[in-house]
């Protein structure tokens, strides 16, 4: 008994975290060169602007960040987290005012000649942080109405102004995220349920505009780029009936366009079998078939199935799995409520970009622009899911000790 | 478990979170195992048809030879150039790029739709290759210019494939080519086997014509197989090329190119490799086939006409000879437009095969088998006398003959060509003994040729006989008449006239005629055998009495060699016993006389036959001045051919064609003095 508490006095450091995240990060440096090494334009690059080598330096930028977070007190960090919700929100409006698109069309990025400052992903570790902060207070509380409110304002309004850019699935994914964390806190289950069922509810009447209403009668307005991915999605037809034949080709062709990408990666997963091809062996990177402008971030994991197999793939699922079981024992272990809110906080947002990701290249989850953490090439992404894991970390070092 | 232990008193929301996030997990685990593992096979089939352009590539087509091994029909390399578009794509890039940069300075602050920037790239791409063709122009010192329209299509179809810029280079300029010291970029010199006729016109209609096509129907023992593309293929449509088109063109290969998503062509490998044709043999005898071509050429000016010499004992088809004739090469790789005009002259056809494809009136030849049929049932015999008048009154008809008043055994009527006789004897036996002794020498009957060019030939058959009556239209006398000395409702090829000829002369058997000799395997001249088609295969037995035959035989021989009275004395080669028999058949155009087809059968030598020929040429004087002279021409040949098996006809022809005469010579053109040509005599046929 004593010799258990002895032991992790000691080991303050969270090792099943630490091993399964570096895991990550090797078979993340692994595939990015595999991914961009097969194109001429950025294998002739030299060595330090390789897109590797570039993701390595911001693995330890990140580890230097989650190093430097762990000496202070998280309970130091929540006490500042308000200003960083107040700033992350100034990026984010700012974004859409000064933004670079990449050649993208969607406003996301903040070019800062060096780095291209994604608002989004900060966003969302501001957000836990606040919302942890502001719901970390007593129960009773939690039980008034415009505390709850509160607390879903803090969650819209993050989500407008990300929805504006437009990124409709870094917007998603917030929902999931504070949901959990006030049903952890113990927000009144009616409250949720209802947030719930709004939510469903709300869905369900997008969909049937989509999907089954005839274009004129359309009452929600979405971008026709957002209401062809749900069509895609559910595998529907673009072309409403009656049309010319001209307009029904068209439609045919945009139609075969648009879901190109998913097509792609499921060819990808698909054709690495069991075993997969071999490291940079990949046809479908290699052709070009995947888009190379995103086999490297949103669709590494197409990459990784394809050139390593179920095998691969199962191994990058055990490696998550370790990640979100940590986080959630953290969560149970945790010194105070504060600590605890992170932890799940710190886990849904992993779990929900995991899912999404994963989930859309094996297409059961819609197209959207969500990196999959440590894995998916990009500086911001990197270094949030680092400095996320170092709240888990910073919760798990000052745990409660019996 | 280790983590579900954990949880001290019961935390109702973290284990509630623990669930979803298992279960989000687990459902991930089912995902992958479904797309990897179960149905892996289906995207690895979409990988490969979406990576893979199956291509099929045509075999080497097998040669056609002569019975002495000469080379007929062959393959030579052609040398193309071809643009390599895959390995532009660098340049296709660079060149998009500039014109964007100049769209963007041209339309500031806006934004490029799609349209545009796909015409932008066509527009790029198109200013490469252009530049790049007309730098090979200026390489090879000729003009050559970029079609758009041809370059989009093949950019937009055939991608994944080389594009042909310059197709059969010549010598020189595969030599001024390869020398350049700055390659252009993409381009490169293939070479494909290209089929050849290394004789030109010679035995051009046994030959035939192939068509240069990318939809060929694959060839049996070749894998049915969705191809994506197919490189165009030899397809025999006529002649030997036609009949033989599955054993010549072998199987095709497979070849697969990889592509990468825009469809440039990335590597191939072969699947499957082609296999090469068969050689096929025939049994003609390229000396006597190039004899008997310029006999044909040279019977008068622009002469329409066929000669089929065959071997009477085998039934060996040793030449076939039809006028005008054509180059087959011209037909590789295709017909150029003013080689079309001429090919297609519907008044000439020069691509029709007259020896088997056109159906004649035999005209006086067919007193053979009139002959035969009248002394086979007795009616006829060697010594009855018939007094003929000159001409023969039919009811109200008067047939004319040009044999002249007197008296005419059967040996006299056959060399005088005396129609009276015949109509007289034929009306006697009547229609059913003709009729009996046609079928025997299976007139009216394709010979089943391998060329693909052949009709049967007409003669009255019972049968018909018998439907004309039901249909009102009862053959009349003077029908009957006319047959008795080969005119009316009869039409023959002169292969079958040859065949008829040889069963003459070997004492009764109507052979099949035997075009090719054997089959063999891919390669060299005398490789492994594969199928051999026997000689000598009897069609039918005539069944007649030896010493009737000899009668006929030795008529024909005297038509020759009586300087006297003989209508084929032309023929006639000293030292080698030719027989023979004209013909001069009336062709008519709305019941009036339009011009003679004249016909020569023979067989030789007399005492022991060896050949038998048949000659017809259209518009021909007479049989003996327009086509006995020809068969002279081909005995002298065979002649020495017999005596020297190894001889070797000059290099130079022996026999031109001849030449069409000024006005003045008009009368020197004209038939010998000696033969009578009577043009005024519409209703009888000519000896």
């Amino acid at each position: 008994m004593y010799e258990q508490i002895l032991r992790e006095r000691v080991t303050r450091v969270d090792w099943a975290l630490w091993i399964a995240l570096g895991g990550l990060m090797c078979i993340g440096l692994a595939f990015i060169h595999s991914a961009t090494s097969v194109q001429e334009h950025l294998r002739d690059l030299p060595w330090y602007r390789q897109f590797a080598f570039l993701q390595a330096v911001w693995y330890g930028v990140g580890i230097a960040a989650v190093v430097g977070m762990c000496l202070v007190d998280y309970r130091v960090w929540a006490r500042w987290s308000m200003l960083f919700y107040w700033l992350a929100i100034a990026l984010l409006v700012l974004v859409l005012f000064m933004g670079s698109t990449k050649g993208w069309g969607a406003r996301r990025w903040i070019d800062l000649k060096f780095f291209s400052l994604q608002p989004s992903e900060f966003s969302k570790l501001a957000f836990i942080l606040a919302q942890a902060h502001f719901l970390s207070r007593p129960t009773e509380e939690l039980r008034q109405a415009p505390v709850f409110w509160r607390a879903i304002g803090m969650i819209v309004l993050p989500f407008l102004l990300i929805l504006k850019e437009p990124d409709l699935g870094s917007a998603l994914v917030l929902m999931p995220v504070g949901l959990a964390m006030m049903f952890v806190a113990g927000v009144p289950e009616i409250f949720l349920r209802r947030l719930v069922g709004g939510a469903i509810l709300l869905m369900t009447l997008i969909l049937v505009d989509v999907l089954f209403l005839p274009s004129r009668w359309h009452v929600i307005k979405l971008e026709d780029y957002q209401r062809r991915r749900i069509l895609v999605y559910f595998g529907r037809n673009y072309t409403p009936a009656n049309t010319t034949r001209e307009a029904t080709r068209l439609a045919r062709i945009q139609q075969f366009n648009d879901s190109y990408n998913v097509r792609q990666a499921l060819i990808s997963v698909g054709s690495g079998g069991i075993t997969g091809k071999g490291w940079r062996q990949g046809d479908q990177i290699r052709l070009g078939f995947l888009p190379r402008g995103v086999a490297h971030n949103d669709f590494i994991f197409s990459v990784i199935a394809e050139e390593k197999g179920f095998l691969g793939s199962v191994t990058v699922l055990a490696l998550y799995t370790v990640v979100l079981f940590a986080g959630i024992r953290t969560a149970n272990q945790a010194r105070d409520r504060l600590g605890k809110l992170l932890a799940s906080g710190v886990v849904t947002l992993f779990f929900g970009h995991v899912f999404i990701n994963i989930g859309m290249n094996i297409r059961i989850m819609p197209v959207t622009g969500i990196p999959l953490p440590l894995l998916s090439y990009g500086g911001s992404s990197v270094l949030c899911s680092l400095i996320a894991a170092g709240i888990l970390q910073s919760v798990y070092w000052y745990r409660k000790t019996y | 478990m280790l983590i579900f232990d954990q949880f001290k008193k019961s935390d109702r929301p973290l284990w509630f979170l623990t669930v979803v996030v298992l279960a989000g997990l687990l459902v991930l685990l089912g995902g992958l195992w479904y797309i990897q593992g179960v149905s892996s096979r289906k995207y690895v089939e979409s990988l490969r048809t979406q990576s893979f352009r199956k291509v099929r590539y045509p075999a080497l087509r097998g040669r056609i030879m002569d019975r002495n091994g000469m080379v007929l029909a062959d393959n030579r390399p052609s040398f193309n150039i071809n643009l390599y578009l895959e390995e532009l794509s660098g340049s296709f890039q660079e060149a998009f790029r500039e014109k964007q940069k100049a769209w963007r300075a041209a339309h500031p602050r806006q934004r490029m739709a799609k349209a545009e920037r796909d015409e932008l790239g066509r527009l790029g791409r198109f200013s490469v290759v252009s530049n790049l063709v007309q730098q090979l122009g200026q390489q090879l010192n000729q003009p050559l210019a970029l079609d758009p329209a041809g370059f989009l299509k093949h950019y937009t179809n055939r991608l994944a494939l080389p594009m042909p810029i310059l197709e059969n280079l010549p010598q020189e300029k595969v030599l001024l080519f390869e020398e350049q010291p700055n390659r252009l970029p993409g381009l490169s010199l293939d070479f494909q086997p290209m089929r050849t006729y290394l004789h030109g016109t010679l035995a051009a209609h046994l030959l035939g014509q192939v068509r240069m096509t990318e939809r060929v129907e694959a060839s049996d023992g070749e894998p049915e197989i969705d191809y994506d593309y197919c490189l165009p293929d030899c397809l025999g449509l006529v002649g030997v090329e036609g009949a033989f088109d599955n054993e010549l063109r072998g199987s095709a290969g497979v070849k697969a190119i990889l592509v990468n998503h825009l469809g440039y062509r990335q590597s191939e490998k072969y699947w499957s490799e082609a296999e090469p044709g068969c050689n096929v043999v025939l049994t003609i005898d390229w000396r006597i086939q190039k004899i008997a071509e310029q006999a044909l050429q040279a019977a008068k000016e622009d002469v329409r006409g066929a000669v089929v010499v065959v071997d009477c004992r085998s039934g060996d088809i040793l030449a076939m000879a039809s006028a005008p004739t054509f180059d087959p090469n011209q037909f590789i790789p295709r017909v150029k437009p003013d080689d079309w005009a001429k090919l297609s002259d519907e008044e000439r056809n020069p691509t029709l095969n007259r020896a088997t494809f056109g159906a004649y009136t035999p005209g006086s030849i067919f007193k053979i088998v009139v002959a035969l049929a009248g002394l086979e049932c007795g009616i006829i015999t060697p010594t009855d006398i018939f007094a003929s008048q000159g001409h023969y009154v039919l009811g109200k008809r008067l047939i004319k003959d040009t044999a002249g008043a007197g008296d005419f055994n059967l040996r006299r009527a056959l060399v005088r060509s005396s129609n009276s006789y015949f109509i007289e004897y034929g009306l006697r036996m009547g229609l059913p003994r003709l009729m009996d002794m046609s079928t025997r020498f299976c007139l009216g009957q394709r010979t089943k040729v391998p060329l693909r060019q052949e009709v049967a030939g007409f003669f009255p058959t019972p049968a018909w006989v018998e439907k004309m009556k039901e249909q009102g239209t009862p053959i009349h006398i003077g029908e009957i008449a006319n047959l008795c000395f080969g005119q009316g409702q009869v039409t023959v090829t002169p292969l079958q006239m040859a065949m008829m000829t040889a069963a003459v002369a070997n004492g009764g058997k109507v052979l099949w005629p035997r075009l090719v000799d054997r089959i063999e395997a891919p390669g060299p001249a005398g490789s492994r055998l594969l199928k051999t088609y026997p000689a000598g295969a009897v069609r039918n037995l005539l069944g007649v009495n030896p010493a009737n035959l000899e009668v006929v035989r030795e008529a024909m021989l005297a038509d020759v060699e009586d300087r006297r009275e003989g209508t084929g004395c032309n023929a006639a080669v000293p030292g080698f016993r030719v027989t023979g028999k004209t013909g001069t058949a009336q062709v008519m155009k709305n019941n009036i006389f339009h011009h003679y087809n004249t016909w020569f059968v023979s067989f030789g030598p007399y005492e022991n036959p060896k050949y038998a020929m048949a000659i017809l040429v259209e518009y021909g004087a007479s049989g003996g001045a327009t086509c006995a002279p020809v068969a002279r021409k081909i005995y002298e040949v065979i002649k020495q051919l017999d005596e020297n098996p190894n001889y070797s006809l000059p290099e130079k022809p022996i026999y031109r064609p001849v030449q069409p005469a000024r006005k003045s010579n008009r009368a020197a053109a004209s038939p010998p003095a000696g033969q009578k040509v009577a043009m005024a005599n519409p209703s009888a046929s000519q000896p």
